[in-house]
């Protein structure tokens, strides 16, 4: 494990240059360019408010629904990305994994990465939106980092599991999206968590994205967290971590063999 | 037995097995096999399953120039995937000592967006370099490639040679232990295939390892000390290129 841990560190040039890539190539040929990472979340905002605030009403706790979508969804983001791209990065990067050695992890871990400076420049927004529907800032914006690096922790878990699982077996290629999707509605997303019925609440409380959501929101919004639930969440992120890496090193060995 | 020996190769009853199976999951089937049976019997039909290599044993030593020749399919090429780490052997170990430097199919990873500039820098790090070492040698690297004009072009504009010349110049020049070669200097024209030649000496002369596979017995003859004669996946002979050429190609 540690041995693994060095060889990444060696190969940590290799990391910022496919970082690089990544960001350099995304937006390439585009006419709007990095906007795109503010655009995606305020249309999903748009639609949602629309759905959620005007066609019907969903209760919020007296927070304005504009900014109690857009909070959650910058850090449904960060989960979605890893899922719709890290996923894929090793089946992506064919060419590279079939002729060219270096630890394989780095190729999700360059992704979740490149995606972390959509996350900087999306949550510039935050700024106005706190402006415009009046939410002071408060101390409880500084936990938003030790929520973040929770979040980061179940990501990385989830790619490393499913960018192996995927190359594989293709019908992974189907099932990510299908449960990037279910998987936005089982979390309070566009709703409260509060909203639960009581009954459920257990087995809701298994996604740990419900936990890292509630309390990324109710960080910037002033609110107190719920520390119990956060910790459940680093100990199932943890666990995922974990499970995805090890399912990871036990596939990698016929990446090139199948890919 | 001495160990740890920069530049050295051991390959000890080496063996590789791949999946032909049209089916997707015959390789999942294999590894809950695995988990449940650690022995690796077999679970799958054998008629899908190939081996490429079978029971290698050979040592290539510090400094040596080595041929691998031997028919299409006869297992040249996953030797050199067995030494660059890209798969991993079925059966057997195999030891490498040293830093390795592969100019197989030249270009992999290069991204046709980027100018040729950031191309260089992106597969020197690919092929393990640090940014301060390929800065240091960029000149020369773009010297060698003859790009200076095209730095700036993205390489999607580039020609086949374009890309290969980029690609050969960054590899050759990443100070490898040991250097893998296959097939491709029949990109090129003819005096920039001369230069490879006379880097591929360079980088001999060194001291480094050279594994070398090519169709062109010429080429071998050029470059090469050793021969490696593969046949179905087994070593036939290894011996001179002088002499093992002459027998191969009767």
């Amino acid at each position: 494990m540690i041995q693994q841990l060095k060889e990444i560190f060696k190969y940590r040039e290799l990391l910022l240059a496919l970082i690089e890539r990544e960001l350099k190539v995304r937006y390439k040929q585009t006419l709007l360019g990095a906007s795109w990472a503010i655009i995606q979340p305020l249309s999903l905002t748009l639609i949602f408010t629309f759905i959620f605030a005007v066609v019907t009403t969903i209760p919020t706790g007296n927070v304005a629904y504009p900014i109690f979508a857009y909070t959650a969804l910058l850090s449904w983001t960060i989960l979605a990305t890893a899922l719709n791209f890290a996923s894929f990065s090793i089946l992506n990067n064919a060419a590279l994994v079939t002729k060219v050695y270096f630890p394989r992890e780095i190729l999700p871990l360059a992704s979740i990465s490149a995606h972390l400076v959509d996350f900087a420049i999306s949550s510039s927004i935050l700024v106005f939106l706190m402006a415009i529907y009046k939410v002071n800032p408060t101390f409880n914006l500084l936990f938003i980092l030790p929520i973040l690096a929770i979040e980061l922790i179940f990501a990385l878990g989830i790619a490393l599991l499913f960018s192996s699982l995927v190359v594989i077996l293709r019908d992974f290629k189907f099932v990510i999206p299908l449960l990037t999707q279910l998987w936005l509605f089982a979390t309070p997303v566009v709703y409260s968590a509060n909203s639960v019925p009581e009954n459920l609440k257990l087995i809701y409380k298994v996604n740990p994205m419900v936990s890292i959501i509630e309390n990324f929101r109710k960080a910037i919004l002033g609110q107190p967290l719920e520390w119990n639930g956060l910790l459940i969440s680093l100990g199932v992120s943890i666990f995922t971590l974990i499970i995805g890496y090890l399912v990871f090193k036990k596939l990698e060995r016929n990446f090139a063999d199948v890919i | 037995m001495s160990s740890n020996r920069t530049g050295e190769i051991i390959f000890k009853k080496v063996s590789k097995k791949y999946n032909i199976s049209s089916v997707r999951h015959a390789l999942l089937v294999e590894l809950i096999g695995n988990l449940f049976n650690p022995k690796k019997e077999n679970y799958l039909n054998k008629k899908n399953q190939i081996w490429a290599l079978k029971d290698l044993t050979f040592t290539i030593n510090p400094g040596e120039a080595v041929g691998i020749i031997g028919r299409n399919g006869a297992g040249k090429s996953t030797i050199l995937k067995l030494i660059s780490k890209v798969v991993y052997p079925t059966l057997g170990s195999i030891t490498i000592n040293g830093r390795i430097g592969a100019l197989i199919e030249l270009g992999a990873g290069l991204h046709p967006e980027l100018t040729g500039k950031e191309n260089i820098f992106l597969y020197g790090a690919i092929l393990g370099m640090t940014r301060k070492e390929i800065k240091r040698k960029f000149d020369e690297i773009v010297d060698f490639a003859e790009l200076d004009k095209f730095l700036d072009t993205p390489i999607k504009h580039y020609s086949s040679g374009m890309n290969a010349r980029l690609g050969f110049s960054v590899a050759a020049f990443t100070n490898p232990d040991i250097l893998l070669i296959d097939e491709v200097l029949a990109v090129g024209d003819i005096s920039f295939q001369n230069k490879c030649f006379a880097k591929m000496d360079e980088i001999k002369n060194s001291g480094a390892t050279l594994v070398f596979v090519s169709h062109n017995p010429e080429y071998i003859k050029r470059i090469c000390n050793k021969v490696i004669w593969l046949e179905k996946g087994k070593v036939k002979k290894i011996g001179k290129p002088e002499t093992l050429l002459k027998e191969y190609l009767k």
